[in-house]
C-alpha cells in the first residue's frame, strides 16, 4: 500500500522504469532541440521552433495519455510531447530536414507540425489557436459513437488564448461537458509580446470559469505536479465528467525560432533566472536524490542520446527527398469527375 | 418518382442518407429543434436524436471545426452555415484547416465534411442575408464546391457530397427553396461531382450558369428561339472541380459563350471560365467571351429598385444572349 511517507512518484503511481524513460525524452528533446539550432545556424535545417524549457509540462502530460487511444492535438512548441508519444529523434530530424519519409507531413510543413494518425496525433496548421475546435468536435464524436473510456488533449500558448477559435473551442466542450483537456503551456510571451499585454488575467487558468470547467494551475516545471494535474483531468474526462482548462507555468529557454532574436524584448537575467530552474535538472536532482539513477548512468543517458542524435541527424541529411512530380499528390482523396 | 420542392429534396437527402449511415451527423445554428431557419432539417431531430443532429451555439468557426473534428474520428459531419453570409467567421476552418488537413499530413488524415449554406439575392434579404460567395472557395484546391439548381441535383448532389472523402462546400440558393418543384428518386439516389448537365441543347450560342441563374437562363432562351436564336444552357452545377470537358465541348459546337451568374463580376468564377475558354476553345471562337454577372457592390441592397437593378432576370439575359449572337 501506497503512504503519505512515500516518495512522490511512488503515489503517483510511476514507476522507476517510466521515470528514467521519461528522463531520458525530455533529454533526447533537448539533445534535438539543441542540434536543430546548431544546424540552421550551419544552413542545414531551415527552420527550428524551440521546445527547450517546456520538457516537464509536455513530458507530465504525455504520461497521462493513453497512446494510439486518446487524441493529441499538439502545437508546435511540443516536440518533447510527441517523443514521449513515441516519435523517435530520425521522425523529427526527417520532418525538419522535409525529408520524403517525415511521418509527420511527407516534407510538406514546415518543423513543429507533428502528426501521427498511428499515435491519434492530429495535424495541425500554423493557424495559432485554430485547432481546439477540432478538439471539441472529436470529443463529440464519441457521442454519436457511444464511446466512453476516451479523452482527447489539446495545447496551446496561452499567446492562443486571446484567438476566437480558442474561445469557440472551450464553449463547444464546456456547453456539452465534453471529454476534452486543455492545456495551456504558458511561456508568458507570445513571440515578444509579454502575457500582460496578450492576456487580461493574472492566471489564464481563471478563463476556465467563464467556459464551464475546472481551471487548475500548475509550475509547468515541476513534471510531476503537470503530471498529478493531468492525470486526474484526463481520468475526469474518460469518465465523462467533463472538460479541464490545465495552465503549466513555464518559460522557454531559447528564443521563439531561429527567426527570432529575443534579446529585443527579454532581459539576460530573467532568462537566467529560469535557467536555474531548468525542468531536466530538476528531474535529474529527483532521480539522483532518490537513488534511481546514478551520476556515471546519466552520463552514460547523455553520451547515448548524443549518438542517438547524431545518427539520426546523418540518417535524415542522407533520406531521399520528397520526388517534384509528387507536388499534386494527397490534394484529393478521388477526384470524382 | 415525388415531386419535391428544393427545400423537400435537400430533407430528403439529408434523412436517407441518415437512415443508411450511422456516421452522418447534422450540426448547425437552429438545426435541431426548429429544424433550420428554413425548414431544411426539420424533422430530423426526432428521427435521428440529439447526439446526430445538433444545435450550435452562434460560432461559425466552430460549426466548420467540430464538424472537422468528428470527422477526423470517421464521421461524415453535415455542417450548416445559416446564411452564407456567415461564413466569413469559418473562413480559417474552411480553407486553412479543412482542404489543407489530407495534404498537409501527406495523406494519413482526411477531411470528408459538407459544409451547406443558402445563398442568394431575391428574396429582399439585403446586404448581410443575400450574397454570393463562391468565389471564395473556388481558388483553393482541396475543397470542391457544388451549387445545384433542381430538386434532384439538390438531393442527388447532397448524398455524393457527404460520402465525398474531401470537404465540399454546398450552396443552396434560397429562392428556389420553395420556387421549383420536379421529380426526385426516393432512397440514395446520386448526382456526380464535377459534371455540368446540359439543361437545353442548341447550336448558336452556349450560356453557362448555375444555381437560380440557370431557370432564368433557360426562360430568356425561350424567348430567343422564338426569334430563332437556338441557345444552349449548361448547368455547371459544380464550380470546383470544373467541368472542362463540357465547357469546351460546347463552345466548340456553338462558337460562343456567355458566362451568367448572380455573383459580382470582378473575381467571380465567370473570369476562370472565360479564361479557360480563351485558354483552350479560342480557334472554335466566332465572337468574344461575354460574362454577366451583378454590378460590382457588395449584394443585393435593401429597397426594391436597388435590389431589382442589382439582380439579373430573364430579359437582362435575353438581352446578352442576342448581342452575342449578332456579333
Ligand atoms: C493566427 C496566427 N496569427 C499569428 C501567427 C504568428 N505566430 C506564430 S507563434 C505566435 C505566438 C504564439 O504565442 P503563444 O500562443 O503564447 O505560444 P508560444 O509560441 O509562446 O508557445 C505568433 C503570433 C500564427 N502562427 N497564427
Ligand atoms: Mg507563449
Amino acid at each position: 500500500m501506497e503512504s503519505k511517507d512515500d516518495p512522490l512518484h511512488i503515489r503517483l503511481g510511476l514507476s522507476p522504469e517510466q521515470l528514467v524513460a521519461g528522463l531520458r525524452t525530455m533529454i533526447t528533446a533537448r539533445e534535438t532541440d539543441d542540434r536543430l539550432w546548431l544546424l540552421s545556424r550551419q544552413g542545414r535545417a531551415h527552420f527550428v521552433v524551440t521546445s527547450a524549457g517546456h520538457e516537464a509540462s509536455q513530458l507530465g502530460c504525455a504520461w497521462a495519455i493513453h497512446i494510439g487511444h486518446d487524441y493529441v492535438i499538439p502545437y508546435y512548441r511540443d516536440m518533447a510531447l510527441v517523443m514521449a508519444l513515441g516519435q523517435s529523434p530520425l521522425d523529427i530530424m526527417l520532418h525538419a530536414m522535409g525529408r520524403r519519409d517525415d511521418p509527420s507531413s511527407g516534407g510538406r510543413q514546415m518543423f513543429g507540425h507533428f502528426s501521427s494518425r498511428r499515435l491519434r496525433i492530429v495535424s495541425g496548421s500554423s493557424s495559432v489557436g485554430s485547432h481546439l475546435v477540432h478538439a471539441a468536435g472529436i470529443a463529440l464524436a464519441f457521442r454519436a459513437t457511444g464511446e466512453r473510456d476516451i479523452a482527447v488533449m489539446g495545447l496551446f500558448g496561452e499567446g492562443a488564448t486571446a484567438e476566437g477559435a480558442w474561445h469557440e473551442g472551450l464553449t463547444i466542450a464546456g456547453i456539452h461537458q465534453l471529454p476534452v483537456v486543455f492545456v495551456c503551456e504558458n511561456n508568458q510571451y507570445a513571440i515578444s509580446v509579454p502575457q500582460r499585454h496578450e492576456v487580461p488575467v493574472e492566471d489564464v487558468a481563471t478563463k476556465a470559469t467563464g467556459y464551464g470547467m475546472p481551471g487548475v494551475v500548475v509550475d509547468g516545471n515541476d513534471v510531476f505536479a503537470v503530471y498529478a494535474a493531468a492525470r486526474q483531468a484526463m481520468d475526469r474526462a474518460r469518465a465523462g465528467e467533463g472538460p479541464t482548462l490545465i495552465e503549466c507555468k513555464t518559460y522557454r529557454l531559447r528564443p521563439h525560432s531561429n527567426a527570432d532574436d529575443d534579446r529585443k524584448y527579454r532581459s539576460a537575467e530573467e532568462i537566467e533566472a529560469w535557467r536555474a530552474r531548468d525542468p531536466i535538472l530538476r528531474f535529474e536532482r529527483y532521480l539522483i536524490d532518490h537513488g534511481l539513477l546514478g551520476p556515471e548512468q546519466l552520463e552514460a543517458m547523455r553520451r547515448e542520446v548524443r549518438a542517438e542524435v547524431d545518427a539520426a541527424t546523418d540518417a535524415a541529411e542522407a533520406a531521399p527527398w520528397p520526388l517534384p512530380d509528387s507536388l499534386t499528390d494527397h490534394l484529393y482523396g478521388s477526384v470524382s469527375r | 418518382m415525388p415531386v419535391l420542392t428544393f427545400l423537400e429534396a435537400i430533407r430528403s437527402a439529408l434523412h436517407d442518407a441518415m437512415a443508411a449511415d450511422q456516421r452522418i451527423i447534422v450540426l448547425g445554428e437552429d438545426v435541431a429543434v426548429k429544424g433550420g431557419v428554413f425548414l431544411a432539417t426539420d424533422g430530423l431531430l426526432a428521427r435521428f436524436g440529439e447526439h446526430r443532429v445538433i444545435d450550435m451555439p452562434i460560432a461559425e468557426a466552430a460549426i466548420v471545426g467540430v464538424a472537422i473534428g468528428a470527422a477526423i474520428h470517421g464521421l461524415l459531419p453535415v455542417a450548416e452555415i445559416q446564411f452564407a453570409d456567415y461564413i466569413y467567421p469559418a473562413i480559417d476552418q474552411i480553407l486553412n484547416e479543412a482542404a489543407r488537413l489530407r495534404y498537409r499530413s501527406n495523406g494519413d488524415w482526411s477531411c470528408p465534411i459538407v459544409v451547406r449554406a443558402p445563398f442568394g439575392a431575391g428574396i429582399h434579404g439585403a446586404l448581410y442575408h443575400s450574397q454570393s460567395v463562391e468565389a471564395l472557395f473556388t481558388s483553393t484546391p482541396g475543397i470542391k464546391v457544388v451549387v445545384p439548381s433542381t430538386p434532384a441535383d439538390a438531393k442527388g448532389l447532397l448524398i455524393t457530397a457527404i460520402h465525398d472523402p474531401d470537404p465540399v462546400v454546398f450552396f443552396e440558393h434560397k429562392q428556389l427553396y420553395r420556387s421549383v418543384r420536379g421529380d426526385v428518386p426516393d432512397g440514395m439516389y446520386r448526382e456526380p461531382i464535377g459534371k455540368a448537365a446540359v439543361r437545353r441543347s442548341g447550336d448558336d450560342l452556349s450560356v453557362f450558369s448555375y444555381g437560380l441563374m440557370v431557370h432564368y437562363a433557360l426562360t430568356a432562351a425561350e424567348q430567343l428561339a422564338a426569334d430563332g436564336i437556338d441557345a444552349e444552357v449548361i448547368d455547371l452545377r459544380t464550380l470546383a472541380p470544373l467541368d472542362r470537358h463540357t465547357i469546351l465541348a460546347s463552345v466548340a459546337k456553338t462558337g460562343r459563350a456567355l458566362i451568367v451568374h448572380e455573383d459580382t463580376l470582378t473575381g467571380g468564377v465567370g473570369g476562370e471560365i472565360a479564361a479557360l475558354i480563351a485558354e483552350h476553345a479560342f480557334e472554335y471562337l466566332d465572337a468574344p467571351v461575354r460574362r454577366l454577372g451583378a454590378p460590382d457592390v457588395f449584394a443585393a441592397p435593401f429597397a426594391d429598385p436597388l435590389e431589382a437593378h442589382f439582380m439579373l432576370n430573364p430579359q437582362k439575359i435575353a438581352a446578352a444572349m442576342r448581342d452575342l449572337a449578332a456579333y
